[in-house]
C-alpha cells in the first residue's frame, strides 16, 4: 500500500541474495534472492517445511545461513564480525508462539530490552510501552502477566514488545496460526493498522484474506525457493505457476466448498 | 513408659547454654555454606548449560567427583590431607568450604537442570531484541530456569545443613559435637539426642519455610 511511492533508487530495507540453508541432508533455502522496500508489506505464503519461517529467522540472524549475503538498509549483515545483537536491535520479530517472559508483566515484557539494551530510564521506558499496548488495545492489560491473557493478547503484547526497540523492519511468523478461530482477527487488525502507517514488514501468513487486503506484494514458496511473485490479488486469483495453483487448490482458504477436495492415491489434497 | 517417666528434663535445662552455642556454630557454618553453595550452583550451573568449553568438562568432572565420594572423606581431606600438602586451614575454614563444596556439586546439577529447562523459544525471544549471551542469560534464562530449579535447590540446602554434623569428627564445636560431649559427661543418650534432633528439625523446617515462601512469591504458570 506504501511501496508504491518509493523511488526505484531508494536502499530496501532488506536483501537476499541467493541465500541458502540446509539442515544435515534437507535443502531449506535453495537460492533465494529478496528485496524489501521502505514501507513495503511483503507476504510470504506456501506449504508448511518450504523455507518460510526459517527465511525470517535467518534474516534476523537466529539461523546462520550456509551461503549467499543479507543487507540490512545497505549494510551486509552476514559479513563476518558484524555485531549480530546490535543488528538484531534494528529487526522486530513476532514469533507464532509469541514467547513471552512468563515471569514478567506485560509492560514489563515490553520495556526489558530497551531498558537494559537501550539504557533507557524505567520512567521513559513506561510511558513509552504504554503508548505502545494502547496501540494494540491493552493499556489495561499493562500489569497482568502472560498467562492471565488470551492468546490473542498475548500476541498483541508481543508485537509491541518488537515496536519498542523502534526496528527497521518487522517479521511476522505465522503469528496467528496457534490462536483459536476468534481471536486471529484482533491480531490481523493490528498487523493491518501497522502495515498503515508505513511499517516495512515481511508477513508470514496463512491467511490469504489478510494477504490479499494488506499485503502490497506476494511471494509464494515451495520447497526453498520463490516460485512466484507479484501483487497478491494477481498471485491468489491468477496463479501462472502449477505448484501455486495446487496449493491454493488445496487450501482450504481458497477452496469454495469441501466437495471440491479429494485424496489422491499419493496422499495429497487435489 | 519406663523411659519417659525417668525422662530427665533438667539434663536438657542445664545444657541449654552450651547447646545455644552448637546451635549458634552449625548456623554459622550452614549459612555460609549454603550461600556459598548457592553461588557456586548457579555459577557452574551455568557454564554447564551453556556448554562453555573447557569450564563445562571441569564443572562436570568436580560435580562427578563430590558426589561419588562421601562426604566424610572430603572433609577428611581438607582437614588431614591438605596439611600434608603445606596447606593448613583451621577447623571452621574446614567446616565452611567442606559443605560449600559438597553442596556446590548438588546446586550446580540443580541450576544446570533448571538452565537448561527454559525453553529455547524464550532465549530466542531475547536474542532476538538484542540480547548478548550475558544478557539473555541475566534477564532470560536465570530468572525463569532459577525458578524452576528453586525446589530441588530446598533439597541439597537442607541436606548442606544436616551434613554439617559430620563436623563433629573435626572438632568443630556444632550442635551434635555439643550434645555428643555432654551425654558422654552424663550419660543422659536419649535426653541430649532428643534435644538435638528437635534441634535439627526446628532449623530445616524453617528453612524450608522460608525457601517455599520464595517459591510462592515468584511461582510461574504451570504452562508457559
Amino acid at each position: 500500500m506504501n511501496a508504491q511511492a518509493a523511488a526505484p533508487e531508494a536502499e530496501p530495507v532488506v536483501r537476499a541474495e541467493d541465500v541458502r540453508k540446509s539442515f544435515g541432508e534437507n535443502v531449506v533455502l535453495d537460492g533465494i534472492d529478496l528485496s524489501v522496500s521502505m514501507g513495503e508489506t511483503l507476504v510470504v505464503i506456501g506449504p508448511s517445511g518450504s523455507g518460510k519461517s526459517t527465511l525470517l529467522r535467518c534474516i534476523n540472524l537466529l539461523e546462520p545461513i550456509d551461503s549467499g549475503r543479507i543487507w540490512l538498509e545497505g549494510e551486509e549483515i552476514t559479513a563476518k564480525g558484524v555485531k549480530v545483537a546490535q543488528i538484531r536491535q534494528r529487526i522486530g520479530i513476532v514469533f507464532q508462539q509469541f514467547n513471552l517472559f512468563p515471569h514478567l508483566k506485560a509492560i514489563d515484557n515490553v520495556t526489558l530490552a530497551a531498558r537494559r539494551v537501550r539504557h533507557m530510564s524505567r520512567r521513559e521506558a513506561d510511558a513509552r510501552a504504554l503508548e505502545l499496548l494502547s496501540r494494540v488495545g491493552l493499556q489495561e492489560k499493562a500489569k497482568q502477566h502472560p498467562h492471565q491473557l488470551s492468546g490473542g493478547q498475548q500476541q498483541r503484547v508481543a508485537i509491541a514488545r518488537a515496536l519498542m526497540m523502534e526496528p527497521r523492519v518487522v517479521l511476522f511468523d505465522e503469528v496467528t496460526s496457534a490462536l483459536d478461530p476468534e481471536l486471529v482477527g484482533e491480531v490481523l487488525v493490528v498487523l493491518r493498522d501497522l502495515a498503515e502507517t508505513g511499517m516495512t514488514m515481511v508477513v508470514v501468513t496463512h491467511e490469504m484474506q489478510f494477504a490479499r487486503e494488506v499485503g502490497d506484494r506476494l511471494l509464494f514458496m515451495d520447497d526453498g525457493r520463490i516460485v512466484e511473485e507479484g501483487i497478491p490479488s494477481d498471485v491468489l486469483d491468477r496463479p501462472k505457476q502449477e505448484r501455486t495453483k495446487r496449493f491454493l487448490r488445496r487450501s482450504l482458504q481458497m477452496a469454495h466448498s469441501l466437495e471440491e477436495l479429494s485424496i489422491t492415491d499419493q496422499g495429497e489434497v487435489e | 513408659m519406663h523411659v519417659l517417666a525417668s525422662f530427665e528434663w533438667s539434663v536438657i535445662w542445664d545444657s541449654q547454654g552450651a547447646l545455644w552455642g552448637g546451635f549458634k556454630h552449625t548456623m554459622k557454618a550452614g549459612v555460609v555454606g549454603i550461600v556459598l553453595a548457592y553461588l557456586v550452583g548457579l555459577v557452574l550451573g551455568a557454564l554447564r548449560a551453556h556448554r562453555i568449553p573447557i569450564l563445562n568438562q571441569l564443572a562436570a568432572s568436580y560435580v562427578e567427583l563430590i558426589r561419588n565420594t562421601p562426604i566424610l572423606v572430603q572433609i577428611f581431606f581438607l582437614y588431614y590431607g591438605l596439611p600434608v600438602l603445606g596447606i593448613h586451614l583451621d577447623v571452621f575454614t574446614v567446616a565452611w568450604l567442606s559443605i560449600t563444596i559438597w553442596g556446590g556439586a548438588f546446586m550446580t546439577e540443580n541450576f544446570r537442570a533448571g538452565f537448561e529447562a527454559v525453553p529455547q523459544r524464550l532465549s530466542e525471544a531475547g536474542y532476538a531484541l538484542g540480547f548478548t549471551r550475558l544478557q539473555e542469560f541475566l534477564y532470560v534464562t536465570l530468572p525463569i530456569g532459577g525458578r524452576i530449579a528453586l525446589p530441588s535447590t530446598i533439597n541439597s540446602a537442607i541436606s548442606v545443613i544436616k551434613n554439617t554434623s559430620l563436623l563433629l569428627l573435626i572438632g568443630y564445636p556444632e550442635l551434635t559435637y555439643v550434645a555428643n560431649n555432654i551425654q558422654s559427661n552424663t550419660f543422659r543418650t536419649f535426653e541430649m539426642f532428643t534435644a538435638l534432633a528437635v534441634y535439627y528439625l526446628a532449623i530445616v523446617w524453617t528453612l524450608s519455610a522460608l525457601i517455599r515462601f520464595l517459591e510462592r512469591r515468584l511461582a510461574l504458570p504451570e504452562a508457559f
